[in-house]
């Protein structure tokens, strides 16, 4: 067998999340890309076609499950890389709640930008 | 696996020639992830200062789309997420221990996939921008 390198502690609750985020992510971010730079050409894209899409419950709902599971894994996938490379005690800490709090704020700012498209 | 193998110090890159597929697979998927978490911050960024009114976000959208080399960082920025979902399918199957003994095969494959996936969409991406 080939190495096999990851930045996760295999079996761990961490990397277990990075894994389900990551089924989940593949479809979602592949849909993303695909509706709004080839379904939709992002260059003609404008404000009534976005709270059209945005307005719906379930296009609603999965662009907010798109994003909280994004920032999950993203934010994961930092921490675990600076853990990976070292990252111990007071520092691991503060890291995680820094992270934890950007994650959050990022959340909360991305739906508050749902909403605003969505026109609700 | 971190546990198994002593890799040094990855980021001491003096170190390249002795990487192996894994090595760059890893090392790959954990620079493209940070620019995509980079990207995920900008992008809701960019949208809320955008959605302060209709005419604005139509605006902030089609002005940024005018310029060309927006286009070209789009292009990237899909090179970027496909060899990511790819590499990424790719990490579920070895954790599953799916084709193990072909994992640097299946890394070559993602790059390959990646590069095709790019050349083909730089004509969408471009259209109208040249």
């Amino acid at each position: 067998m080939a190495e096999h390198y990851s930045s996760f502690e295999r079996g761990s609750l961490r990397w277990l999340l990075q894994r389900v985020t990551a089924v989940f992510l593949v479809g979602a971010l592949a849909f993303h890309f695909v509706l709004l730079h080839f379904v939709n050409h992002a260059a003609e894209i404008e404000f009534a076609g976005t709270e059209a899409r945005m307005g719906s419950l379930i296009y609603f709902s999965l662009m907010i499950t798109f994003l909280v599971t994004a920032t999950f894994h993203g934010v994961n996938g930092v921490f675990n890389g600076l853990v990976n490379m070292g990252l111990t005690g007071r520092k691991k800490r503060i890291v995680a709640a820094v992270l934890a709090l950007a994650s959050l704020l990022l959340v909360a700012q991305g739906i508050r930008v749902a909403i605003a498209m969505g026109g609700f | 696996m971190s546990n198994v193998h002593d890799r040094g110090t990855v980021e001491s890159f003096g170190r390249w020639r002795e990487f192996r597929a894994g090595m760059w697979a890893w090392l790959f998927h954990k620079l493209t992830g940070w620019i995509l978490v980079g990207y995920l911050f900008t992008h809701i960024a960019v949208l809320s200062t955008a959605t302060e009114s209709p005419e604005m976000y139509t605006d902030t959208l089609q002005g940024l789309e005018a310029l060309l080399i927006v286009r070209f960082l789009e292009i990237g920025l899909l090179a970027v997420a496909v060899f990511h979902i790819l590499n990424g399918i790719r990490l579920l199957f070895v954790d599953l221990g799916v084709g193990l003994e072909n994992q640097d095969k299946s890394f070559y494959a993602s790059l390959v996939f990646t590069g095709a996936i790019t050349v083909a969409s730089v004509p969408t991406f471009l259209a109208g921008a040249l």
